[in-house]
C-alpha cells in the first residue's frame, strides 16, 4: 500500500519501539511512554538510533509534555510554517501511540465534527442506541484515553470552540439521547487535547477567556538559530530535489543569501539593524524550503546547473511576495537598498537580479 | 607541595561553596585566585566588610587607547569566597591574572565573563546532547543542581570537554602563561604544604599542564607602557548592572536568584522566586490566581522531574510561571530560552520575571575604603573652576575659561550628581543662546553619588563618556533620547564616542520612523558635523555615524511612502533637503550619492507616492547627479525637466509636486535653460477655479525662493512676454491676494452677465 504520508506513529514506528523496550521511568497515567522517553522521541537520542524530529527549543517540548501531564490542554500558537502541526502530531504519537483523532478547525467545522453525531437509518429504526452513535475524535479520545489533536482552534466559530469546556475541566462528555449511565463518557486517564491555533488567524475568531484558561499556551518560533535554519532549509530541499530528479544539490552560498533574506524579511530587521517593514507573506522555514526547492527546479531545467541568485529573485516573487502588490513592493525595497552593502558573489548577483521581480 | 586548581564558572554558587569548602579542608599556604596582580598589595582593602556587590575598576588610559573594565564580585564569587576564606584560615592571597589595563583585555569589559562563550561550538554540542537550550540551563542542569559530592569531577569533565577540542585565542594564551608561572613561584615557596589556585574552570586544563616546568619565581606585574595612566580601585556596583553584561562579556545571569540560592538553597529560591513574581504582577493589578500558583508549581516540580532536578531548578519555576501565567501568544521567545539581554515586546508576565530574577541589590563599600578617584578628581576641579559654592552662576560659551566651567557643570548634570541644575542655555547645537546660568546647590547626598558614578570611570570625562555610551545602547530608535547624547557629548565636551557605542548610535538612528524627525536630526547634526567649532563637534566620527545612518534611513522610509493625495508637507521636503545636503557635502562620513540618486529616482516616477515627495526626490536625483556623478551617464529612466513638469500637471497636484522640487533644487528653474517657460506656459493655461485651486500649493512652493530670486523669476517673466517694467514691483502688488482674487471673481461675474444678456466678446 503506497500511503503519501503515514501518521508519525507508522513512520517512526520502529523508534517508537525501542523507546518502550527501554523505557524504564514511571508513566503518567494512561501513557504510552514515560515523559522521558516521549521526549526523547521528539528531540532525539543519538543512544537508541532516535532522530530529532523537531528542531527548536528542548525546553519547548519539556513544557508540552508536562502540560498533557496535566489538567490543563495543550495549545501550540505560534505563525503559520513554523512546524506546530508536526509537533502536535509527534506529542500524540509520543504519547497515545495515536495521532489520528484529529479534529481539522474551519469555519464550517460543527460540533457533530468534534463530539459526535448519528447513523440516521439507525437512529431511524433503534432509536439513540450505542450502536446508532456514530462517535467522533473527542468522545473516542475521552472513552479511550487519548490525546485529541485540534488544529486550527481559531478558525472554528466561538460557540464550537466551547464545546471544549466541560470536556476539559469536568472531563465528561453528556450525550443526552442515550439513557442511562451511557448519557454520561467520563474521560479515562490518558485523555488531553493538543489544539493549534495561527497567530495570523487570531483575528478570524477569538477564544473565550474561559477556554483559554483551560489551555496552557505554548508559542512556537521560527527557529532561532541561522545554522541551523540553514542547514535544515538545505536538507530538506536537497531531499525535494533529489525526488524531482534534479541531481545537483542547491548551492550553499545561494541558501545562505536565501535564509539570511527570509530571516531578515521575517524579523523586519536586517543584520546591521536597519528596521524595515514584515512581509504580511509567510516567510517561514518552510516557505524558505519551498523557495530553495523552487530555485534548484528552475536552475537545473532551465539551464542544467545548481539554480543561481537570480533564479531566487524569480522565485521569491511568485513564492514569497504571491499576489500582494506591497509585499512585493517590500521586496523591491528590500533587494535595491540592503544588497549593495553586503559582501559576496551572490549578494552582488541577487542585486544585479532585482529588475527580475515583476513590473521591475 | 600539592597543588589544587580549581576550575570555577565565576559567579557559581556551586563552585563557591566548593572553593570554601576545599580550602577550610586544605588550609593551603598560598590561595591563588584570577584576578588583576597590580591589586595585590591592596588586598587589604577587599577585606574590610564591604555590602555586597562590589566591582574593581580598573581605568587605562595612553595616547590611542581609553578603557574601563570591571571585576565584578557578589557574595558568591569563587573570587570572593576564596578571599575570605583563605584569609579565614591565614592563608596568603595572591590575584595572578593580568592586570585589567593589559592588551590581553583590550576588547573586554567584564573580567568575570564566560570564558567558554568565546568557544561556542562546543558548548553548543554539549547543550544539543543533554536537550537544554542553552548554556545556562545546561549549567544549572549539571552543576548548580548536581549533587554537592560530585561537583569537583563535574567540574572537571564539563571544561574538559569544552577546553578539550578548541585552541585559546591569543589573549586568553597570554592570560594563561602569566598564572602558570604564579602557579609555579607559590608552589616553589609553598613548601610542603598546598597551594589552592581558584581560576576560570576553561584555563585550567591547560594551567595544569603549564604549571608543571619552568621557572619558579614570583611573575612580576607587567609594566606600563611609556605615558599610560591606570587606576584600580572598588567601586559599588548594582545586581542590575552584573546582569546587563550582553553577548560575550556576559557572565552567570539573574544574580538575585543565585543570590538566594547562596543564602538559603535551591528550594528556597525556587519559592522566593515565585513569590517575588507573584507579588510583583500582583502589584501593577496583573491578575494571579491561587490557581495560577498551583499550576506553576506543579508544572515546575513535574518539569524538574522530568529533566532530573531533584528540587525545581531556576528554568523549571520560570517554565512553570510561563505556563501558568501566560495565557496568549508570545511576541518574542522567552528571555532564559536564547539567553541575552531582555528585547523589547516581552510579555508583562515575562518582564516581572525577568526582573524578580535580576533583583534590585546594591552594593556599599566599607566606610574605611579609599574613595575611588573620581571623588577626589571632582573636588579638584570644582576648585579649581570656582565652582565649589552654592548660588547662581553665569557662564559664557564664548570665553575658553567659561566654557571648562560650562563643561565641567555638564559632565556633573550627565552624571546625575545633586546639586548642579541650569536654568537657562542653548538647547540644541543650533542654537544662537550663548550663555548659561546654573543654580549650585550643596546637597548632602553628592558624595554617595560621587562614589557610585565613581564606577564609571576615574576622571569626570571618563566617567561621562561611558555613562553616556550607556545611554545610546539603552535607547534604539529613540531618536530624541539619541539626540540629547549628542548634544550631552559635544556640551560635556569628552571628545569622541568609539567602537561599539558607535555602532549602536548607528544602530539606534537606522531604527527610527519617523520621517520628519530624521529631517530635523540630519539638518542640525549635519550643520554641526561640517561647521560646528563651540563645541567641538566638527567632523567628530559620532556626528559622521548620525549623518551616515540618518540619510540611509530617510532614503529607506521615503521610497515605501505612499500617498498620492497627500499635501505637501514642509517637514518631508525639509528631510529631503537634509538628505540633499548630506549626499552632496557627507561623502566622508560615508553617504553613498549612488545609493541617493537611485533612490530618488524611483521615487520621483512612483505614482503612489506623495506628490510633494515626487518633486522633492526629482530635485535630488537632478542635483546630485549633476554635482557627484559627473561621470556617469545620468540617472536611468529619470524623465528630463520638461517630462516631469508635464507629468505633475496632470493630476491637480502640480502646486504640491513644485513646493518638493522648489525645496530641494530651486535652481533648475532659474538656470538659463531651466525650466521657467514651460511652467509659464502651464499655469497661464490654467482655468480660472484650477488656479485657484493651486494658488496655495503654488504660493508655498514659490516660497523656497528668496526675495532676489523671486525679482529674477519676475524679471525674466516679463521679458519673455516682452513687456518692460520692473520685477520688483511685480512681487510688491499692493492689494492682497483676497482683494485680487475677489477681482478676478468680479471679472468673471461680468463676463458671464454680459454674455448671458448676449453683450459677450463672443457677440459683440
Amino acid at each position: 500500500m503506497n500511503v503519501q504520508r503515514p501518521p508519525a506513529e507508522v513512520r517512526f514506528a520502529d523508534e517508537l519501539a525501542r523507546l518502550r523496550e527501554t523505557d524504564d521511568a514511571p508513566r503518567p497515567p494512561g501513557w504510552a511512554l514515560s515523559l522521558r522517553a516521549a521526549r526523547a522521541f521528539i528531540v532525539g537520542d543519538d543512544a537508541l538510533g532516535v532522530s530529532r524530529k523537531f528542531v527548536g527549543d528542548p525546553s519547548l517540548i519539556d513544557r508540552a509534555l508536562v502540560s498533557l501531564a496535566t489538567s490543563r490542554g495543550l495549545l501550540l500558537v505560534g505563525e503559520p510554517g513554523t512546524a506546530k502541526s508536526l509537533l502536535s502530531e509527534l506529542l500524540a504519537a509520543a504519547v497515545s501511540g495515536d495521532s489520528t483523532l484529529t479534529v481539522q478547525g474551519g469555519a464550517a467545522t460543527t460540533e457533530d465534527q468534534i463530539k459526535y453525531s448519528w447513523n440516521y437509518a439507525m437512529l431511524i429504526s433503534e432509536g439513540p442506541t450505542a450502536r446508532s452513535l456514530v462517535p467522533a475524535p473527542l468522545l473516542r479520545g475521552m472513552a479511550g484515553g487519548m490525546t485529541v489533536r485540534f488544529e486550527e482552534i481559531t478558525r472554528c466559530p466561538l460557540e464550537v470552540q466551547d464545546c471544549l469546556l466541560s470536556p476539559l475541566s469536568d472531563r465528561v462528555l453528556a450525550i443526552p439521547e442515550l439513557p442511562g449511565d451511557a448519557g454520561m463518557v467520563f474521560a479515562r486517564d490518558g485523555f488531553n487535547i493538543i489544539a493549534t491555533a495561527n497567530t495570523r488567524d487570531r483575528g478570524v475568531n477569538d477564544m473565550s477567556a474561559a477556554l483559554k484558561r483551560r489551555f496552557n499556551f505554548e508559542t512556537v518560533f521560527p527557529i532561532a538559530d541561522f545554522d541551523t535554519e540553514l542547514s535544515l532549509v538545505e536538507s530538506e530541499s536537497g531531499a525535494l530535489l533529489r525526488r524531482s530528479g534534479v541531481t545537483a544539490p542547491p548551492r550553499r552560498d545561494v541558501l545562505e543569501v536565501l535564509v539570511t533574506a527570509f530571516r531578515e524579511l521575517r524579523a523586519g530587521r536586517t543584520a546591521r539593524g536597519d528596521e524595515m517593514d514584515r512581509l504580511s507573506a509567510v516567510m517561514s522555514t518552510a516557505e524558505a524550503v519551498a523557495v530553495a526547492h523552487a530555485v534548484g527546479l528552475r536552475g537545473w531545467f532551465l539551464h542544467g546547473a545548481p539554480g543561481t541568485a537570480a533564479d531566487l529573485v524569480s522565485c521569491l516573487a511568485g513564492t514569497a511576495a504571491k499576489d500582494s502588490p506591497d509585499d512585493l513592493a517590500k521586496l523591491r525595497r528590500y533587494l535595491e537598498q540592503h544588497t549593495a552593502w553586503r559582501t559576496g558573489e551572490p549578494w552582488r548577483e541577487l542585486r544585479d537580479a532585482r529588475r527580475e521581480l515583476p513590473g521591475g | 607541595m600539592s597543588l589544587t586548581v580549581i576550575g570555577v564558572r565565576h559567579h557559581s554558587p556551586a563552585c563557591a561553596r566548593l572553593v570554601a569548602a576545599t580550602i577550610r579542608a586544605l588550609r593551603p599556604a598560598y590561595v591563588l585566585i584570577e584576578g588583576p596582580s597590580d591589586m595585590n598589595g591592596r588586598i587589604g582593602e577587599m577585606l574590610l566588610g564591604h555590602e555586597l556587590p562590589v566591582a574593581v575598576f580598573t581605568n587605562y588610559a595612553d595616547g590611542e587607547r581609553r578603557h574601563g573594565s570591571w571585576a565584578p564580585f557578589c557574595a558568591y564569587s569563587p573570587e570572593w569566597v576564596a578571599l575570605q576564606t583563605g584569609h579565614e584560615t591565614g592563608a596568603e592571597l595572591r590575584f595572578i591574572d593580568l592586570p585589567a589595563w593589559h592588551e590581553a583585555f583590550a576588547d573586554r569589559s567584564n573580567r568575570y565573563a564566560d570564558a567558554e562563550l568565546r568557544y561556542a561550538e562546543a558548548v553548543d554540542r554539549l547543550c544539543t546532547m543533554f536537550g537544554v537550550d542553552n548554556t545556562d540551563a545546561l549549567w544549572d542542569h549539571l552543576v548548580e543542581m548536581g549533587p554537592q559530592e560530585e561537583i569537583a569531577e563535574r567540574l572537571t569533565a564539563y571544561f574538559d570537554l569544552i577546553r578539550g577540542e578548541s585552541a585559546a585565542g591569543e589573549s586568553d594564551t597570554a592570560r594563561e602563561a602569566y598564572m602558570a608561572g604564579w602557579l609555579r613561584a607559590a608552589r616553589a615557596h609553598a613548601g610542603d604544604r598546598p597551594v589552592v589556585a581558584v581560576v576560570g574552570g576553561f584555563h585550567r586544563p591547560a594551567l595544569l599542564r603549564l604549571a608543571e616546568g619552568g621557572p619558579a619565581d614570583w611573575p612580576p606585574v607587567p609594566d606600563l607602557p611609556a605615558g599610560a595612566v591606570v587606576g584600580s580601585y572598588l567601586v559599588p556596583y548594582s545586581f542590575r548592572r552584573l546582569d546587563a553584561f550582553a553577548g560575550y562579556q556576559s557572565g552567570m545571569p539573574s544574580p538575585e536568584y543565585y543570590q538566594q540560592l547562596w543564602d538559603h538553597g535551591p528550594e528556597s529560591a525556587a519559592r522566593h522566586l515565585v513569590t517575588v513574581v507573584a507579588g510583583r504582577l500582583r502589584g501593577r493589578g496583573h491578575p494571579v490566581s491561587t490557581a495560577d500558583l498551583i499550576a506553576a508549581r506543579t508544572t515546575a516540580e513535574a518539569l524538574a522531574l522530568l529533566r532530573g532536578h531533584p528540587v525545581p531548578a531556576r528554568v523549571d519555576v520560570l517554565d512553570g510561571l510561563a505556563s501558568a501565567l501566560v495565557a496568549e501568544a508570545l511576541d518574542v521567545p522567552l528571555p532564559w530560552s536564547v539567553r541575552g539581554a531582555l528585547t523589547a515586546g516581552q510579555h508583562p508576565a515575562v518582564v516581572e520575571m525577568t526582573a524578580a530574577l535580576s533583583g534590585a541589590r546594591l552594593g556599599r563599600l566599607h566606610p574605611d575604603t579609599p574613595l575611588p578617584p573620581l571623588v577626589h578628581a571632582v573636588t579638584a576641579e570644582l576648585e579649581r573652576h570656582g565652582l565649589d559654592r552654592s548660588g547662581e552662576i553665569t557662564v559664557d560659551l564664548l570665553d575658553p575659561r567659561d566654557r571648562e566651567r560650562s563643561r565641567v557643570l555638564h559632565r556633573l548634570r550627565v552624571m546625575a550628581i545633586p546639586g548642579y541644575a541650569r536654568s537657562t542655555g542653548p538647547e540644541s547645537g543650533l542654537d544662537p543662546a550663548l550663555v548659561e546660568t546654573w543654580t549650585l546647590r550643596d546637597e548632602g547626598s553628592r558624595l554617595v553619588a560621587l562614589i557610585e558614578a565613581g564606577g564609571y570611570g576615574a576622571t569626570l570625562p571618563a566617567a561621562v563618556e561611558a555613562r553616556l555610551a550607556e545611554r545610546v545602547a539603552e535607547s534604539p530608535g529613540d531618536l530624541a533620547a539619541l539626540a540629547a547624547v549628542l548634544f550631552d557629548v559635544a556640551l560635556s565636551g569628552v571628545g569622541e564616542l568609539t567602537g561599539d557605542v558607535l555602532e549602536q548610535l548607528g544602530h539606534g538612528v537606522a531604527a527610527g520612523t519617523d520621517l520628519a524627525e530624521l529631517g530635523r536630526v540630519l539638518s542640525v547634526v549635519l550643520a554641526l558635523w561640517r561647521h560646528d567649532e563651540l563645541f567641538g563637534t566638527a567632523g567628530t566620527a559620532a556626528l559622521g555615524v548620525v549623518v551616515e545612518a540618518a540619510t540611509r534611513r530617510i532614503l529607506w522610509l521615503s521610497d515605501g511612502l505612499h500617498g498620492p493625495g497627500r499635501p505637501a508637507d514642509p517637514k518631508r521636503i525639509r528631510a529631503v533637503v537634509a538628505v540633499r545636503d548630506a549626499v552632496l557635502h557627507g561623502r566622508r562620513a560615508g553617504v553613498l550619492p549612488a545609493a541617493a540618486v537611485e533612490v530618488a529616482g524611483r521615487v520621483a516616477v512612483d505614482r503612489a507616492a506623495p506628490p510633494d515627495l515626487r518633486g522633492a526626490f526629482y530635485g535630488l536625483a537632478r542635483v546630485v547627479a549633476a554635482a557627484v556623478l559627473t561621470d556617469l551617464p545620468g540617472v536611468p529612466g529619470l524623465p528630463t525637466p520638461a517630462e516631469a513638469v508635464r507629468g505633475a500637471f496632470a493630476g491637480g497636484t502640480a502646486g504640491d509636486w513644485l513646493a518638493g522640487l522648489f525645496g530641494v533644487a530651486r535652481e533648475t528653474v532659474l538656470a538659463v535653460d531651466g525650466m521657467l517657460p514651460l511652467l509659464d506656459d502651464l499655469i497661464s493655461g490654467f482655468a480660472a477655479d484650477d488656479f485657484l485651486v493651486a494658488l496655495p500649493a503654488l504660493r508655498q512652493a514659490f516660497e523656497f525662493f528668496p526675495p532676489r530670486e523671486r525679482e529674477t523669476i519676475a524679471d525674466r517673466l516679463l521679458d519673455r512676454r516682452g513687456m518692460t517694467g520692473s520685477g520688483r514691483a511685480l512681487l510688491r502688488v499692493p492689494a492682497t491676494p483676497e482683494v485680487v482674487a475677489a477681482g478676478m471673481a468680479l471679472d468673471e461675474l461680468v463676463e458671464r452677465r454680459l454674455s448671458a444678456a448676449g453683450l459677450g466678446t463672443g457677440e459683440r
